[in-house]
């Protein structure tokens, strides 16, 4: 498999004045180095779909935006579609697409559709392709009725997935994903995870993707890089990763009277309120239905969430595990 | 860089598009425009009847042409600071930057786009208002002369802007650096009147400046039109033009530079 990205002892620290108390001082800042990315290394093949997690503060941005070019690493090298990101940023930005989860790259008060006839041109696309490719996606992201609207008058869901079609009408073989899904319901996030996975399989594109959801990385990606404080702490397939580390739930039963107490393998207990009981779930031991019918023949449920456990808590155990081994 | 014209030019077809469709907004420009041209007007009429003794004489038929044409200007200039701040200090220049284009003739466009329809709009208003309150306007001729200096001048306006917006790179807030402007635009640009007032040497130093260029060649073809006056206006708006272009070039690649090696400001 040839690589699409090829990264070397990649580094970036940040340094910032550090405020002190005091008039005189303001003049006399203390400097401050962070290590945001210290020194990673990894290549990722054609095809592939990556997903980089961590904690906040881990990195993960940080390394996305080197790689696409707008932030110029401390050191090391990279190497994405056979250009230095940094140093050949516009011909980089006609062969990928990005999407930043938490930042519209779509004009706010402009209808989509007139968003889309600007990035026609902004990415010197000719008319026909470009139509045909904007129906595909139309038709894929039931898009029809949101063409004419405001962006800013769309839902989270409703803007993402003009986000995602935006990042692809030009063809880009390789997408970059900042937290695609952060915020969106379940069902948006469903539609954006299938999208995304059946996207890339069906045009062979490389997708690498950040997120805090293990949902996303479980639903879209083939490969997961763990990283943490700016390093990277577990490189392997997601099946590997899905049976040591994500098969978890976490389920809270409301309920007016006593706790839920259920005794079946692979269920702990876990610190829980009162009229709230909080399971942690192994799903390979006991299958999440079964937990709930359980806990519903026990009587006096009001109500069920059902969660992953916090990326935190994940990426903690990975981090121990690691470690200890 | 025929490919970079054709993306401007429809950023600045959907700049004019945005204009129009917002045009509520639009429509109460106009109508302050009026509430202005009626203060001002009776303010310059009065002066005009009772001159106070030793003042300079002012033109025939007041001020009211003069700073019909400045507020024209004025009103039709687009927020093109707050979108720089916005953009450079919320991260929003990410995407922008991610994408084959540049961004400052991008944005510089769609600004221009919804500032012809604005000049338009005030325009019309204008010619109007002096109808209907009877007055004496410039030749109907030299409307398209008058056009093309008004073109001129929001341009520079909005290139003064642009610097201004550019300054959030390092200021973060540009507020102090448009205050600065703002003022200088009303005394070196002669915003309610011209500059011929002042004395000679304080007159030459303000026909040579940006603010001039933005707002007193304009007033003053409106005031007195001729061809002379016509060809030394566009002249001068064409070189703050150029020059203010480059400067916006030369703060963008140094701010660029900053964002590139720090990751924001």
């Amino acid at each position: 498999m040839s690589a699409v990205i090829t990264v070397k002892s990649l580094a970036k620290a940040y340094r910032y004045a550090k405020r002190r108390g005091g008039f005189f001082e303001a003049f006399s800042p203390e400097h401050v180095t962070v290590e945001a990315v210290a020194g990673v290394d990894f290549e990722i093949g054609k095809g592939e779909r990556v997903a980089i997690i961590g904690p906040n503060g881990a990195g993960k941005s940080t390394t996305l935006k080197m790689l696409s070019g707008i932030l110029e690493p401390s050191s090391g090298e990279a190497s994405v579609l056979g250009l230095t990101p940094w140093k050949q940023r516009k011909a980089l930005a006609y062969r990928i697409g990005v999407v930043f989860g938490q930042r519209s790259q779509l004009w706010g008060e402009l209808p989509a559709r007139e968003s889309f006839a600007l990035l026609r041109h902004i990415y010197d696309q000719e008319a026909a392709p470009f139509a045909k490719r904007l129906g595909e996606l139309t038709e894929r992201f039931a898009l029809t009725d949101l063409l004419d609207q405001p962006v800013h008058r769309m839902s989270l869901g409703q803007r993402m997935r003009c986000e995602i079609t935006a990042s692809l009408l030009h063809g880009p073989n390789l997408l970059f994903l900042d937290e695609p899904t952060i915020g969106l319901d379940v069902t948006a996030k469903a539609a954006i995870r299938d999208f995304i996975r059946e996207h890339a399989r069906d045009h062979g594109q490389t997708v690498l993707l950040t997120s805090h959801d293990t949902r996303d990385i479980e639903l879209v990606c083939d490969r997961v890089i763990v990283v943490n404080q700016g390093r990277i702490v577990v490189d392997q397939p997601t099946d590997q990763l899905r049976r040591r580390f994500l098969g978890r739930k976490i389920i809270t039963f409301q309920s007016a009277g006593q706790g839920v107490s259920l005794d079946l393998p692979g269920v702990t207990r876990r610190a829980s309120e009162a009229h709230a009981t909080i399971l942690e779930v192994d799903t390979r031991l006991t299958r999440v239905e079964r937990v709930i019918a359980a806990a519903m023949a026990d009587g006096g449920i009001e109500d069920v969430t059902i969660e992953d456990p916090p990326m935190e808590e994940v990426i903690a155990e990975i981090y121990a595990s690691t470690h200890a081994a | 860089m025929r490919r970079d014209l054709i993306a401007a030019c429809v950023a600045l077809r959907i700049g004019a598009g945005q204009a129009m469709a917002g045009w509520t907004v639009l429509a109460g420009r106009c109508l302050f425009y009026v509430l202005i041209m009626t203060v001002l007007s009776a303010l310059w009429d009065k002066v005009a009847a009772e001159p106070v003794a030793g003042a300079i004489a002012l033109p025939a038929g007041g001020l009211v042409l003069y700073v019909l044409a400045t507020e024209w200007i004025t009103l039709a200039l687009p927020s093109v600071h707050l979108r720089f701040e916005d953009d450079i200090r919320s991260g929003g220049l990410e995407p922008h930057l991610l994408r084959p284009k540049f961004y400052l003739l991008q944005s510089l466009a769609q600004s221009l786009g919804g500032t012809l329809v604005r000049l338009a709009a005030l325009g019309v208003t204008a010619v109007v208002w002096l109808a209907a309150t009877g007055r004496q306007g410039p030749p109907a001729a030299t409307y398209p002369y008058l056009f093309v200096l008004g073109v001129l001048a929001v341009s520079v306006g909005m290139l003064l802007y642009a610097v201004a917006g550019l300054c959030a790179f390092w200021t973060r807030r540009i507020l102090p650096v448009m205050l600065v402007i703002q003022k200088l635009m009303f005394l070196l640009g002669g915003l309610f009147a011209p500059i011929t007032l002042y004395p000679d040497w304080l007159r030459k130093l303000a026909e040579a400046t940006p603010f001039a260029a933005h707002l007193y060649w304009a007033g003053v073809q409106a005031l007195a039109p001729s061809g002379p006056m016509f060809l030394k206006a566009a002249a001068w708006q064409v070189l703050w033009i150029v020059l203010l272009s480059l400067l916006c070039v030369v703060l963008w690649r140094a701010g660029l530079a900053k964002v590139l090696r720090e990751g924001g400001v």
